[in-house]
């Protein structure tokens, strides 16, 4: 038989396709951040911050897109599941984008200011492995890949083990007095970007998995608090009436 | 003689299911129309059935009322059951059948006759109530179907006065007025207006405690917005003889057919990729 609304599903498509697009921009950023801010390339770091607000600007026109499917054409079942992740992803991804931007702005704070190598190494490590995450995450969505997309989680932990080693090593360089506190300071933050946009890649993963197979993620608290509630009905936090 | 009305079904929670369906098959002549359709329907419930033309979405409906009864060459194979009742014994009252599961039509049908006798016919033709007893049954009946306000100044004036909306909510206050049990809705808005027809929809959110309802619509939105439960049917294609067989693809809550079908053909329908 027919495909009937064939206009729409087009429609659904071109927001994915879209979002793909944003998300091979933002891949990319990762490393052209780094490098601006291993080399203080104070120009380079100012184009890349401009250059976020076009990021801004077309999440919000897929936003815009993602509603007026929604008020138009009363989206169900698997169509209704794009819709929703779409919305989420491109909130992931403009939040992605914004963490570049910060590593760029870092740039600006350490300006004149040597890293170690050691340091630098573990820099191009944890950007390497942030790229790679989100790299995996537009996989996964393009093909709409639900296996590729739960392995992400996996390699998240070797991400948050690179920023845990760097922290470690700024430690060493301050106590050598190789690192100046306000720099240390800095790049610790740093490091939490990088973190933060493979925490990012994860999420997506969860909403590809979610538009394959409706799956939604076990939140842990949520899980936790289910259990407590069902335990004990007293609010947290509110004595029960006898202890009062 | 059995009475359907011997059965008092027990509340407790396998008595919740108003109708066991299993292999349901219905024919016309030799054509096959239906096969093999088995469902439960719940008590207190909207139950929409969904599909394409010709899927036997209405045929099956019909099956739950015997309206079948009248079309001569209608056979009906399988078990249905109500309230554990086989509603195909011979023994069964038919007449008592359509009593307990009333029937709403897609055109509003009331009798050329004012609005008060509309609602009364039923209760009239019962022989159980008092004259008084029948002024309060059409009140009640028309402060259910949600109409009282609009027509308690000219219960005499013609039925056929009313708009389309107000006449169909007086069908479903005649067919009230009769306490059935189930009330059998086949496309009920779909010759009414988005207004008469939220007007439907919010009535059968306030009946559906008193009543079990079933609804045959072609409006996949309405579906999803009244109901509890969702079956979806489909057509089978004979390739000998090209002709259309209807089939219960899945039934389940009206949420999960709308956000995550078992079924792929669920999906393709509901998603509009087929049609």
């Amino acid at each position: 038989m027919d495909e009937i609304r064939k206009n729409y599903h087009k429609h659904l498509d071109e927001i994915r396709q879209e979002l793909v697009r944003i998300s091979a921009r933002v891949t990319e950023s990762i490393p052209k951040a780094t490098n601006v801010l291993l080399d203080q390339d104070l120009n380079a770091a100012e184009a890349m911050i401009v250059a976020d607000d076009e990021i801004d600007a077309r999440s919000v026109e897929v936003e815009d897109n993602c509603i007026r499917v929604l008020a138009l054409q009363a989206p169900v079942a698997g169509d209704l599941r794009q819709v929703v992740a779409a919305l989420k992803i491109s909130a992931e991804l403009e939040r992605t984008a914004d963490l570049v931007v910060n590593i760029c702005k870092a740039a600006r704070r350490i300006y004149g200011h040597e890293l170690d190598p050691k340091l630098r190494g573990l820099v191009l490590k944890m950007s390497e492995q942030a790229r790679a995450l989100m790299s995996e995450a537009t996989s996964a969505y393009l093909d709409l890949d639900a296996a590729r997309a739960a392995a992400i989680d996996d390699m998240d932990s070797f991400l948050d083990d690179l920023q845990r080693q760097f922290i470690q090593a700024i430690f060493e360089s301050h106590a050598a007095a190789r690192i100046d506190l306000q720099v240390a300071i800095q790049m610790a933050v740093v490091a939490r970007f990088y973190e933060r946009i493979g925490d990012h890649a994860v999420n997506v993963g969860e909403k590809v998995r979610y538009v394959v197979t409706g799956w939604l993620p076990e939140h842990t608290g949520a899980a936790r608090h289910h259990e407590r509630v069902s335990k004990d009905p007293t609010p947290i936090g509110l004595p029960k009436a006898d202890e009062a | 003689m059995i009475q359907v009305q011997a059965v008092q079904p027990e509340r407790t929670a396998e008595s919740s299911v108003v109708f066991s369906v299993r292999d349901l098959n219905v024919f016309y002549g030799e054509f096959r129309a239906v096969r093999d359709a088995s469902f439960d329907i719940n008590e207190n419930e909207i139950t929409a059935f969904i599909g394409p033309s010709g899927c036997g979405k209405t045929t099956v409906l019909r099956c739950l009322n015997r309206m079948n009864d009248f079309i001569e060459s209608a056979r009906v194979e399988g078990k249905v059951q109500y309230h554990g009742v086989d509603l195909y014994d011979p023994q069964i009252n038919s007449n008592e059948v359509r009593r307990r599961i009333g029937m709403v039509f897609q055109k509003p049908n009331p009798f050329p006759k004012s609005i008060f006798e509309n609602v009364a016919y039923g209760a009239k033709l019962s022989g159980r109530f008092s004259k008084t007893e029948i002024n309060e049954v059409v009140e009640n009946a028309l402060r259910q179907a949600a109409l009282w306000d609009e027509v308690k100044d000219r219960l005499k004036a013609s039925a056929l006065g009313l708009s389309g909306g107000q006449q169909q909510r007086l069908c479903i206050a005649r067919c009230i007025a009769v306490k059935p049990d189930v009330i059998l809705m086949d496309e009920p808005c779909s010759a009414l207006d988005p207004i008469a027809t939220a007007r439907i929809e919010d009535l059968m959110q306030e009946i559906k405690k008193d009543f079990s309802i079933i609804i045959v619509t072609h409006n996949m939105q309405q579906a999803a917005r009244v109901s509890d439960r969702t079956a979806f049917f489909t057509t089978e294609i004979n390739p000998e003889s090209d002709r259309r067989t209807g089939v219960l693809v899945e039934i389940d809550s009206t949420r999960k057919i709308f956000s995550m079908p078992s079924d792929e053909r669920t999906e393709l329908y509901v998603t509009g990729r087929f049609g």
